[in-house]
């Protein structure tokens, strides 16, 4: 090693390996992902060729051609191996009940799934952060608002759904119950499912903007003829957003979970519906597949996170 | 009635095969008094409970709801009325030869499956052959045609099919949308494309299925073959039919009511009343037939093996009184395996067993479980008259589960503790086979009185190898031969009195606790008018149709 090469290298390996790091640990966890979906489902009591065959009476022709069709005779550890191997070729396997590729069940679905997650994120975006910077620090709509939101906390999705529905589309007839055509129909189980995420957004956000506004540089942009609006928009909201950002990652998960109720609520079709038929079933592929989907969205969340919070903090930038 | 295929397995459903004899006349309509004659345009909503998810081809689905979302675009052989009688359809004359081992058929000229194909002898041989073919892996109705042999196609409009025994359900099996008649073109598809979609030559097209949304449907232009005997013929009233999945109770209802959907199935008992009251809307039932929500007692292991162990069950818990209050009268109780609107229900078992606490406790003592435990429970030499009852709580419809509590506090009463073996569906699917449990709970629809054949022949019990509907694991010798007999004979009086015969004896075996006869219950919108009914008792659009604002 000369003198010279040293700093370089030691550079390139201060970006280079923390990148690898990350990288490495995201494939174990979507391999893990992958691992522990099998196995539970295979812990679970239960043969698959008698989901298969279901509540009927079939000849023993037709059960031994289920079983040869799926490769169900295949040892434990060949099924897995097999699995793994076309994953990796981008190949999620065919649905054993519904008849079709995993990747055509789950394309079919996400859409309306993301649709749905998108803009409740927005909303429940947009409200918190203008009810946080509105009421950090002012104690009567600080009082008012802490209460609201520990009433959207605690209702279940499922009978604020059923609320908006009676009141907005069997009452007032604002908004259709159910179906995925159009904007109008993403409206009610956006705002059900946003509710919960608000309240919590909502919370947090102000917690830190309540610090932030008695940190000294405040008082300097103060003092310098800053509107307190301007304040609060300007310096103490990027301060207080980290927290909040890291929250994110939970709320990716919470939505996900989230549009199981919401999507049967409001008869949405999506993943959470999807989902929930599959494991019901045991179908296999299917919850492997949303599994695998999953945790792949997880990764990329909190790897963009990661860049997010470079992009938020400075400090971060030198570490 | 299955939310879906599973479910079907043990906790309610499918059903099929007809014949019913119904309270009500056969194809009257269910929207209530028209205010002028049918009016042709529009589009008909309507909203159910459940969906076909895993496939819709009713050769392969058991689920009575493919039946439902196939029937507007499938036709059959022959059709069948509310009182069990069969009409010519695709089919215009047929005869029965002397040993009734083939049928022979003459088929209707002129008719097109809506991908342009013509129907003749080789199309209904495609079908036949396509339902019993092990590749279609069809989950009900090859199993009603298990003596199927093949099929004969004599001239482009003569068609026979052979069977290897007599086999007098045939005609009601062939009415069913089990049996409609699909495109041979369509059915080169493979099966899982057929799952998605399936063409027919009915009254309807479907334009997409898409999962957990619903279907859609177009009028079928030129359609005239409509079976003998429907209210009109030609081509269907509605523009487009939707069928919407609103899987939830209270949001169906909502939709109904504010008038987002015109009719839904399975209006809530509990809202029956309410909807009753809403003179925009209409409730209208009909009685399924098959076998009634009944509970089963395994009579081959664990205290029911007992005969006066079960007798005293069925006889010291009043089912009647708690059906009564908990369906406010939306389901009757029902008084034996099968529901009235079966073809061969016998009457004669309705009284025949009464709530009898005084007596059920004389047979607990008689049979040995004479002691009681500090709880109040029976004991038998120490241990407890404890019933371990497959119950699946997650399927659970029409409250059976409140149904269910209600009979375990009733059941304490006269000493049986009951205990709840509530696992997944998987767990449940172990232990059926292999007869691990004393109590099982299930509804079985379909229109024939060989419906008995499902629930009680020694060839139904379910073992590893083959599923069976016969919870009860009975095995008796005479009710084997009465049910074999019934097949040999097309004569209804003979085969009436011996399903009667069937009937009487699993009641006094105590085999079955019936409990409950299902009713569909239909909730309609004023502009819907004309929704029709399948025998095995789900609706039908061929001639519905709405008012236009």
């Amino acid at each position: 090693m000369t003198a010279v090469a040293v700093p370089a290298t030691r550079a390139r390996a201060r970006v280079v390996r923390p990148v690898l790091v990350r990288l490495g640990t995201s494939v174990l966890v979507l391999w893990g992902a992958v691992t522990v979906a099998f196995a539970g489902l295979h812990l679970t009591p239960g043969n698959v060729v008698d989901l298969l065959i279901g509540s009927s009476t079939v000849t023993p022709e037709v059960r031994a051609r289920i079983i040869a069709d799926y490769g169900l005779d295949r040892p434990l550890p060949a099924q897995y191996a097999a699995y793994l191997g076309r994953v990796l070729h981008g190949d999620l396997g065919q649905s054993y009940q519904l008849h079709q590729s995993v990747a055509s069940a789950i394309g079919e679905q996400v859409g309306s799934s993301v649709q749905l997650m998108l803009s409740s994120f927005v909303l429940a975006v947009v409200v918190s952060v203008t009810v946080a910077v509105l009421t950090a620090g002012r104690r009567w709509a600080r009082a008012v608002f802490s209460g609201i939101e520990l009433v959207g906390i605690s209702i279940p999705s499922f009978w604020a759904g059923i609320l908006l529905l009676t009141v907005f589309s069997f009452g007032l007839g604002i908004f259709p119950a159910t179906g995925g055509d159009g904007p109008e129909s993403l409206v009610l189980p956006s705002v059900a499912m946003a509710i919960p995420v608000v309240a919590t957004l909502s919370q947090v956000l102000r917690e830190g903007l309540e610090l932030t506004l008695e940190e000294p540089f405040v008082l300097t942009a103060r003092s310098r003829g800053m509107s307190d609006l301007g304040v609060r928009l300007r310096h103490a909201l990027r301060h207080a957003l980290l927290p909040t950002v890291t929250l994110a990652g939970w709320m990716v998960s919470f939505l996900f979970g989230g549009a199981v109720i919401i999507e049967s609520v409001f008869s949405r079709q999506g993943i959470g519906r999807l989902t929930l038929a599959a494991v019901g079933n045991k179908d296999l592929p299917v919850v492997m597949g949303v599994v695998l989907i999953a945790s792949l969205l997880y990764v990329v969340i909190n790897i963009l996170l990661d860049l997010l919070y470079l992009a938020i903090d400075p400090r971060l930038r030198g570490a | 009635m299955s939310t879906n295929t599973r479910l079907s397995i043990g906790v309610s459903l499918l059903g099929v095969l007809a014949l019913a004899a119904c309270g009500t006349t056969g194809r009257d309509t269910a929207a209530g008094k028209a205010p002028a004659g049918p009016v042709k345009g529009g589009t008909l909503t309507f909203a159910v409970n459940t969906e076909p998810s895993t496939c819709l081809d009713p050769h392969q689905s058991p689920a009575d709801v493919a039946g439902l979302f196939t029937r507007p675009a499938l036709d059959s052989l022959v059709s069948l009325d509310g009182e069990g009688r069969i009409h010519p359809w695709l089919a215009t004359k047929w005869t029965v030869s002397p040993d009734q081992k083939t049928y022979t058929f003459t088929l209707r000229d002129g008719v097109k499956f809506s991908d342009g194909t013509a129907f003749d002898a080789e199309a209904v041989k495609a079908n036949l052959d396509h339902i019993v073919d092990p590749a279609t892996k069809s989950q009900l109705a090859a199993g009603y045609i298990e003596p199927y042999k093949g099929s004969e196609v004599v001239d482009p409009h003569t068609v026979k099919v052979h069977f290897s025994r007599p086999y007098s359900p045939f005609l009601s099996a062939l009415a069913t949308a089990y049996f409609g008649i699909e495109s041979p073109r369509s059915l080169k598809q493979p099966q899982d494309a057929l799952c998605k979609k399936v063409v027919g030559s009915g009254p309807f097209v479907i334009d997409e299925y898409v999962v957990q949304k619903g279907i859609t449907y177009h009028r079928n232009p030129g359609y005239a073959w409509a079976p003998e005997g429907a209210a009109h013929t030609g081509e269907a009233y509605l523009d487009k039919l939707e069928i919407k999945v609103i899987t939830e109770d209270s949001v169906r209802l909502g939709a109904l009511t504010s008038g987002q959907v015109d009719g839904i199935a399975s209006v809530p008992p509990v809202n029956v009343k309410q909807v009753q009251g809403d003179p925009r809307l209409t409730v209208t039932t009909r009685q399924a037939p098959g076998g009634n929500y009944n509970y089963y007692p395994n009579t081959t292991s664990g205290p029911f093996a007992d005969k006066r162990v079960r007798q005293a069950f069925r006889d010291g818990i009043d089912f009647a009184t708690i059906v009564k209050n908990l369906y406010f009268g939306a389901f009757q109780p029902a008084a034996g395996p099968i529901s009235p609107s079966t073809d061969g229900y016998d009457k004669t078992l309705e009284g025949k067993t009464k709530y009898d606490p005084a007596a059920a406790a004389r047979l607990l003592d008689e049979a040995g479980w004479s002691g009681k435990d500090a709880e109040g429970y029976r004991t038998k030499d120490g241990r407890r008259l404890t019933i371990r009852w497959g119950f699946l709580k997650a399927f659970a419809r029409e409250q059976r589960d409140t149904l269910a509590e209600q009979i375990q506090a009733e059941a304490k009463k006269i000493g049986f503790e009951i205990q709840f073996v509530s696992g997944t569906v998987n767990e449940w699917l172990e232990k059926y086979p292999k007869g691990d449990y004393d109590l099982i709970d299930f509804s079985w629809q379909r229109a024939d009185g060989d419906t008995l054949r499902n629930l009680f022949d020694t060839s139904a019990i379910p073992t590893a190898a083959k599923f069976g509907q016969n919870a009860a694991r009975l095995s008796d010798k005479d009710v084997d031969g009465w049910l074999s007999d019934a097949l040999d004979t097309t004569d209804q009086a003979k085969r009436a009195e011996l399903y009667a015969k069937v009937q009487q004896r699993v009641t006094d075996e105590a085999a079955v606790f019936p409990v409950y006869v299902f009713n569909y219950l239909l909730g309609t919108g004023k502009k819907a008018h004309g929704i029709g009914w399948e025998p095995q008792a789900y609706p039908t659009f061929y001639g519905a149709w709405v008012e236009q604002a």
